[in-house]
């Protein structure tokens, strides 16, 4: 309940405040919350599945998030960025997508 | 190792698979086999701060109830809900950013920008060209009304000047007035047309005697007691009011033999005064020829 309350107020702060992102940061940005979303629902289907564990979920959360923002880094590099940051959000998709199938059958048994 | 890290991957959140090692849950709900019974609860057997100590029936279903409700301040709690107020904020500032301004170019491909960039080039070329034709044609349009005036000015200037000769307007400059006395009724209309011919070689541009504007096709008759001019009857002293070059007027008419001494001749006086503005407000109306038309246009 914390942990949705900590979410809903994370947007609303987000949407309220509106900060100028910097632009060190602007490319990675997407690709991170696409991560952290990623570790957020393998961390609810853990919790559906009863074996959740916070330091596993903080450090795969964090890992997530900076091993997403040092691939889009490393492609800027190697000149290929967008086409690795379409990689890293395709493979986060898929994992996302069958995470909810998971949550999907503990929820609606379907 | 490589078995926790496939774990964690797949699923971040996995409570020490080392101590749980049989894990059928995750397992089962992969080859969606019918409805499995709930994880066998690896749960119970150790420290778990996320969850109530489950018992082996609990399902998905009221583990997240339980988590959701009631709410309770565990480490957990606070650490997963500050990870996820920093996911949320991280979303809606991400969803604002994108959402304001040029979001249309900003998740474009570069071919696409490309293809946007030629086609804005070639409409900035084509309306770059337009606004050169739009600027030349009104330049013409401001230079034809420019000399739409200019023209109309001129024409008004002609026909003030027109008007001057034609008598159908006033005139006033340097003159002189020359006023002939007649005492004895001696001077006749020839004498009047000799000065007026004088003065008009002289360079006079309007001359009115008595009243009467003196124009091209003025004529002058006796008549008993008098002249008249035009069919205007006048008698003397005739006072010509002439407009002209003083400076070649007055000495016109004192010439040796000219005017003045003829009709000096004649026992009239004559005077003649130089002016610095003399007024010429008698009119003639405009009369329309009958027959003579222009023949410019």
């Amino acid at each position: 309940m914390i942990a949705v309350l900590g979410l809903v107020v994370g947007v609303v702060a987000g949407l309220l405040v509106r900060p100028e992102v910097p632009a060190v940061v602007e490319p990675y940005l997407p690709i991170a919350v696409v991560a952290a979303l990623d570790a957020v629902f393998g961390g609810l289907r853990a919790m559906l599945d009863g074996i959740f564990d916070d330091k596993v979920f903080v450090v795969s959360f964090l890992s997530n998030v900076v091993v997403a923002a040092l691939i889009v880094f490393l492609g800027d590099k190697l000149g290929v960025g967008a086409q690795l940051s379409t990689g890293v959000v395709v493979v986060l998709g898929i994992r996302i997508f069958s995470n909810a199938a998971a949550i999907r059958r503990h929820v609606f048994r379907a | 190792m490589s078995e926790h890290e496939h774990d964690e991957s797949a699923r971040p959140a996995v409570s020490r698979p080392r101590t749980a090692p049989e894990e059928p849950s995750p397992a089962g709900l992969r080859r969606e086999l019918p409805a499995e019974v709930p994880a066998p609860a690896p749960a119970p057997s150790e420290e778990d701060v996320a969850q109530e100590p489950a018992g082996p029936e609990l399902t998905g279903r009221q583990r997240l109830a339980k988590g959701l409700w009631p709410p309770r301040i565990t480490r957990a709690q606070l650490i997963v809900a500050l990870l996820l107020f920093g996911l949320g904020f991280g979303l809606a500032v991400q969803v604002a950013s994108n959402s304001d301004g040029d979001s249309a170019l900003r998740g474009a491909r570069q071919e696409d920008l490309v293809r946007i960039l030629d086609e804005l080039d070639d409409r900035t070329e084509r309306l770059e060209d337009e606004k050169q034709g739009l600027e030349k044609q009104r330049d013409e349009l401001e230079n034809s009304s420019d000399q739409a005036e200019e023209a109309r000015k001129q024409t008004i200037e002609k026909e003030r000047q027109l008007g001057v000769l034609a008598g159908t307007v006033a005139a006033q400059g340097p003159g002189i007035t020359m006023t002939i006395e007649d005492p004895k009724g001696t001077v006749e209309s020839d004498m009047l047309l000799d000065a007026v011919q004088e003065l008009r070689a002289a360079g006079a541009e309007a001359i009115q005697v008595n009243g009467v504007r003196v124009v091209a096709s003025t004529y002058l008759t006796d008549s008993d007691g008098g002249i008249a001019v035009d069919g205007n009857k006048i008698t003397a002293p005739y006072r010509f009011k002439v407009i002209g070059k003083p400076q070649d007027l007055e000495p016109a008419l004192n010439i040796p033999g000219g005017v003045v001494q003829t009709l000096e001749k004649e026992q009239a006086t004559v005077t003649v005064e130089r002016s610095s503005k003399i007024v010429v407000d008698a009119l003639r109306a405009v009369k329309r020829p009958d027959y003579a038309r222009s023949s410019s246009r």
